[in-house]
């Protein structure tokens, strides 16, 4: 876990805490404002969370022992600020049905032998694999982004999404297998640049030009 | 059957003489194909799934679209943050008092958004945004921090109010009462499975003579909520997880927590206590007078 039993943090001046703190949380900013991006509906929503991520791990940052976890530590204070905005908000995700993704994933490993996925994923930009993840229950996205996106580790994930590990290894697996069914879902839109236009341009706009001035 | 145990839990794989056991072993391996994909399984499972992707295309395809995946969210670009949050990030920090886990919020309101924060910049720079940030992050010290809990319990004060002041504390009265007049919940679950099944942390009081009997889930005004039952003393006392939204909501809630105060109440023989914890609310109720009820809340000042 993220906090151990310790003895009281050592009396050092506010400066040289302010200096430590920043030292360890500024280089992810970054990182975190990509996760917020993902889970927000504009540039300057994901900037909100951050800046409330960030000064509640100011004001909690003495109970961080160990500076080798602060990016994990970091994420799980994001995602609990997410969930208290979307609380808040009502916000509710337009998800599509799972049983179809499944299917169409299921379809699609059954199926055609010659159809290659990795050469159609490989050709997706990310705007459209931004897309796909959108359409995911957050649970089975945010583990995939976690592990492939952040590149943390399962026990790290475990310990962000506050989870055992054994579930951790079930959203993965099964969200990846819910990303495909979902890129296959759409990959007529993605290859004519038809449906998915006007999903992949708000998400554009969302990450990058949705930033208020 | 043979029992492969990694770091990832333990897992049962049929005997594959025939068909039926051989679907069997084909699911149970796909299910770790992710994991297999990313390297998190031990050497030793690793090995039956290399010896199961032989004979099985369908696996093969699927451990082809895991790496696909992981290969291409890999190179996934991370967009920059601006300039701009980092120096409001900055600017708050500065203004916001040092963690240390004695300052509590004395005033202002509880629920302070970015956004407030940033509209508030725009109007008035300066001084307004050094207060507002001030008091963003001071009240969010005291939800965060748990700097309130972590104070020594005895000479936490407390604020006592009326249950029907509070919903949520007639709520929490009403199911102690429902539970404690019959047998406890059949099909208790382990603190793990409630763990999983609440979207918020739940730790369990730790206190010599303090004996952990049962937990289980229930909801409370239709919000999840986790319940511990413990013995103490051959009594009951039930402790309550909540979210941190649900025990915040009442306004007299905060102000008390805001100036360093624990909530009690009393109704007949049985006492309460609320307080904040670090990303969730929880309250203990059993019939006990307060101040035996405030010792045995002593156990979540705990570091956590």
């Amino acid at each position: 876990m993220f906090v151990k039993p310790m003895p009281p943090f050592p009396d050092t001046s506010l400066a040289d805490r302010q200096s430590r703190f920043q030292a360890l949380v500024l280089p992810h900013l970054d990182r975190l404002f990509g996760f917020a991006g993902r889970r927000t509906n504009s540039a300057s929503d994901a900037e909100d969370a951050v800046q409330d991520a960030c000064l509640r791990a100011w004001a909690a940052f003495d109970e961080l022992r160990d500076e080798s976890v602060v990016r994990a530590w970091l994420y799980r204070i994001l995602r609990s600020v997410l969930s208290d905005t979307h609380k808040k908000d009502g916000r509710r995700r337009q998800l599509v049905s799972i049983t179809r993704l499944e299917d169409a994933h299921e379809t699609m490993v059954g199926g055609d032998p010659d159809f290659a996925f990795a050469e159609v994923v490989g050709r997706l930009d990310r705007e459209a694999l931004h897309a796909a993840l959108a359409r995911l229950p957050d649970d089975f996205a945010i583990a995939v982004e976690l592990h492939d996106i952040d590149g943390f580790k399962y026990q790290e994930i475990a310990e962000i999404t506050m989870v055992p590990i054994g579930t951790v290894m079930s959203r993965i697996s099964r969200g990846r297998r819910l990303l495909a069914g979902a890129l296959v879902d759409n990959r007529a839109a993605w290859a004519l640049g038809t449906d998915g236009n006007d999903e992949r341009r708000n998400l554009a706009r969302r990450l990058h030009g949705g930033r208020k001035q | 059957m043979s029992n492969v145990r990694g770091e990832t839990g333990a897992f049962s794989l049929p005997d594959p003489d025939n068909e039926a056991e051989r679907e069997r072993r084909h699911q149970v391996l796909a299910t770790l194909l992710a994991a297999y994909a990313d390297g998190e399984v031990p050497i030793e499972t690793a090995s039956h799934i290399d010896a199961h992707l032989l004979g099985c295309v369908r696996c093969r395809r699927e451990l082809d679209v895991h790496r696909a995946l992981r290969r291409t969210l890999a190179r996934d670009s991370i967009p920059a943050a601006s300039a701009e949050l980092r120096t409001r990030i900055l600017a708050g920090i500065d203004a916001a008092p040092p963690p240390a886990p004695a300052r509590v919020a004395t005033t202002g309101p509880w629920s302070v958004s970015a956004t407030w924060w940033r509209d508030q910049t725009r109007v008035v720079r300066g001084a307004l945004a050094l207060a507002a940030v001030g008091l963003l992050a001071s009240l969010a010290l005291a939800i965060g921090n748990g700097a309130i809990d972590r104070r020594e319990p005895s000479a936490t004060p407390l604020a006592e109010v009326a249950v029907p002041s509070l919903p949520l504390f007639g709520q929490v009265l009403e199911d102690y009462r429902l539970v404690s007049a019959h047998d406890l919940p059949g099909r208790s679950r382990d603190l793990a499975t409630v763990r999983e099944a609440v979207p918020f942390p739940v730790e369990a009081l730790s206190l010599a003579g303090l004996r952990l009997l049962a937990t289980w889930t229930t909801d409370l005004d239709g919000e999840p909520a986790a319940v511990l039952a413990y013995r103490w003393r051959d009594q009951l006392v039930l402790h309550y997880v909540v979210s941190e939204q649900q025990l915040f909501r009442p306004s007299e809630v905060r102000r008390a927590f805001a100036g360093g105060r624990l909530l009690a109440a009393r109704a007949g023989a049985q006492s309460m206590i609320a307080w904040p914890t670090a990303a969730g609310g929880a309250l203990i109720v059993g019939e006990l007078p307060i101040e035996e009820l405030a010792r045995v809340r002593a156990a979540a000042a705990g570091p956590r």
